[in-house]
């Protein structure tokens, strides 16, 4: 089967004219015209007449869900979700930001999305071998299925090959890279503290210049506040202005995550986030 | 005076001026290009179109150490970090990008208030503009043209350079490159061809289009005032922002910092590092209350001081169209449209 990237455009703007004109939402969170077609733009609709102006292709990798702390509790929103996406809806109602019942998803079941900068398709890498969102209310297509897929740990094993003192030496690399724009925070779904830690100064948790100690700090933190939460949408990775393949990390921690808790980020509203969820049965490891 | 030298001898050029001094190039990195001290003279490479960081960082570095001391020690024992600088070349740099540093000279002494690092550096370094490849089509996101910017302007560098193939001619500009040229000796004379070749491509430069719309500086400042109090157009603007560093970090234009001391144990330094006025506590007070708390203040901040503002105040356009700002956005906003609309009906006229 293919995607035709078009009809889920056309599904797409029906059912928000739809959701708009009958006033069930008051703000649908899609995906607009940008520059030119190789940059279209996180989009909100608030009028029926905005419609117009969404699309949807390939580029549109944006993960919407990380916009819906910005709306006052209580708005009724609509927002389209890829696979990815829909797992961030999922854990941003088990923590409690949003609720279900203030929320429709326009579910999109997709592959074939391409990173602009590199052309290079993002599915294996960051969509958590899913294709189709695992929470919709309305899907905007076919469910995708007999397409190959690649498993979400399947890019970690190179990473995982390296010793303790290579990895060590390859995130140092990386990390100097970081020119502490903090675009992977403000483009996580997951990343909605405000304060951010690394902003505070009473107590200063780490430099605010660019330098190893304060990148080191920076890095290493939120990577763990966002083990169990991070639902591998790669949105992150896509922000940085260098390159940093900070999803390695983010892999990693929610592999190990997977394994002692035996549950993965966002699958389920019915979970409870594997950090705040106190079992008896729990692994041990984490101590060891 | 027009020199020349081939592409494949830039490691004996990069050579030449590492003997001089300190030499600043584009070289390749994994995410794209940037300028960097150059160590190994084969890493120096002309063929980029233009950095990810702008060269700002050459005279504005994004952490400049101040003074060092001990904590728990006496201020007198503080010491002031000295800025002993070789003779620097900053290799490569693009016409929009040299015309930047005129905008940021403003701030840094033009307006009488002299800041001592950004003074220092800049005497201490000698620029080697080099023009865009005009055989290769803008980037998208580029719109020096309309800011009056040519593809090929050699004002406000030292020393000039065009490339035709594999071959790199250079063109002494002020005294100070003049200097710095006579001293290098393996440069051969161009020819006459290619002397008629450097001065046609310069000319040309105002022919080559990057995107493009009329622009009257008046009128920008008028309807960026005129709006500053509809939130529905900022917010509209603003929704898809993340508030992140990233188009100000990476522009040629913006100064904004934070002076900060950072220690390791006992070891303290005061530092200037870059900030930028997209972040949620850049004007945070210390009574903790916070005038900028929305995503649309703050992008209407960035716009406006560059749009609308610097207009009033200095009379330029603080922004040269280079594009960053758009290329790196996360989310693609870009400011060239940003500005299309908010005047649209005054000044907007596409060619
Ligand atoms: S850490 Fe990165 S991959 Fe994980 S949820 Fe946040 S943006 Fe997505
Ligand atoms: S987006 Fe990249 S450069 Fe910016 S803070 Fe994150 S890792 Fe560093
Ligand atoms: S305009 Fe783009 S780069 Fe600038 S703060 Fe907003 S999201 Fe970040
Ligand atoms: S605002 Fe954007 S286009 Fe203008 S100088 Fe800065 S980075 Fe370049």
């Amino acid at each position: 089967m293919t995607i035709s990237f078009k009809q889920i455009e056309e599904k797409l703007k029906t059912e928000a004219k739809r959701l708009l004109e009958s006033g069930q939402v008051s703000v649908v969170l899609a995906y607009g015209k940008g520059y030119d077609e190789k940059h279209p733009m996180p989009y909100v609709a608030r009028n029926p007449s905005d419609v117009a102006n969404i699309v949807f292709n390939e580029y549109c990798n944006y993960n919407m869900a990380r916009y819906l702390v910005r709306y006052p509790a209580g708005t009724k929103i609509a927002v389209a979700v890829k696979a990815a996406d829909s797992r961030a809806v999922i854990q941003l109602i088990q923590e409690e930001k949003v609720k279900r019942e203030d929320l429709v998803l326009l579910g999109i079941p997709v592959y074939g999305m391409k990173n602009p900068k590199t052309q290079e398709i993002i599915d294996g890498k960051t969509t958590g071998g899913l294709y189709n969102p695992v929470l919709y209310d309305i899907l905007l297509g076919d469910e995708v299925h007999g397409q190959a897929i690649q498993l979400p740990y399947d890019v970690l094993a190179a990473y995982e090959s390296m010793d303790k003192e290579v990895r060590f030496a390859f995130w140092k690399k990386e990390f100097d890279k970081c020119i502490r724009c903090y675009a992977c925070r403000k483009a996580c779904p997951m990343c909605y503290c405000d304060p951010c830690f690394i902003d505070q100064n009473k107590p200063k948790w780490g430099d605010k210049s660019p330098k190893f100690h304060g990148n080191l700090m920076y890095h290493l933190t939120r990577f763990h506040h966002l083990a169990g939460r991070c639902i591998d949408c790669g949105e992150c990775s896509r922000a940085c202005p260098v390159d940093i393949p900070l999803y390695l990390f983010h892999k990693k921690v929610a592999r190990e995550c997977e394994e002692m808790f035996g549950q993965a980020a966002g699958m389920s509203i019915e979970d409870k986030p594997a950090l705040v969820n106190f079992r008896v049965d729990d692994s041990d490891k984490i101590l060891e | 005076m027009l020199k020349k030298t081939t592409i494949d001898k830039l490691p004996e050029l990069a050579a030449a001026l590492m003997e001089k001094g300190t030499l600043v190039a584009p070289i390749k990195e994994d995410a794209g290009f940037n300028f960097r001290e150059i160590t190994d003279t084969k890493q120096v490479d002309l063929i980029f179109h233009n950095t990810i960081i702008s060269p700002k960082s050459a005279f504005f570095p994004q952490v400049e150490d101040f003074v060092q001391y001990q904590t728990g020690k006496s201020i007198l024992e503080a010491a002031p970090v000295e800025l002993n600088l070789k003779p620097t070349f900053l290799f490569g740099v693009r016409p929009c990008d040299v015309k930047s540093f005129q905008i940021m000279d403003i701030h840094f002494s033009g307006t009488g208030v002299v800041d001592p690092y950004w003074q220092k550096r800049r005497e201490a370094t000698i620029i080697f503009g080099f023009a865009f490849d005009m055989n290769e089509v803008a980037d998208a996101a580029e719109f020096y043209h309309t800011l009056g910017i040519g593809a090929a302007d050699p004002e406000g560098s030292d020393i000039f350079m065009v490339r035709k193939d594999d071959i790199l001619m250079l063109k002494v500009i002020t005294p100070k490159g003049e200097k710095l040229m006579t001293g290098l000796s393996f440069l051969i004379d161009a020819s006459a061809d290619e002397i008629k070749y450097f001065d046609d491509y310069i000319a040309k430069g105002h022919d080559y289009k990057t995107r493009y719309t009329c622009v009257d500086t008046e009128a920008i400042a008028r309807e960026f005032e005129a709006i500053f109090d509809n939130a529905d157009f900022w917010t509209k603007i603003s929704d898809a922002c993340l508030s992140c560093g990233v188009c100000t970090f990476v522009c040629p234009t913006c100064y904004c910092f934070d002076i900060c001391d950072e220690t390791l144990f006992s070891q303290g330094t005061r530092r200037r590092v870059w900030d930028a006025c997209m972040f949620t506590d850049f004007t945070l007070e210390a009574s903790g209350h916070n005038p900028r708390t929305k995503v649309y203040q703050r992008l209407r901040q960035k716009v406006c001081h560059k749009y609308s503002y610097h207009i009033r105040k200095y009379g330029v356009i603080s922004c040269v169209g280079c594009g960053r700002c758009t290329r790196y956005c996360p989310v693609n906003i870009d400011i060239f449209s940003i500005v299309e609309e908010a005047v649209k009906a005054k000044w907007y006229k596409r060619l």
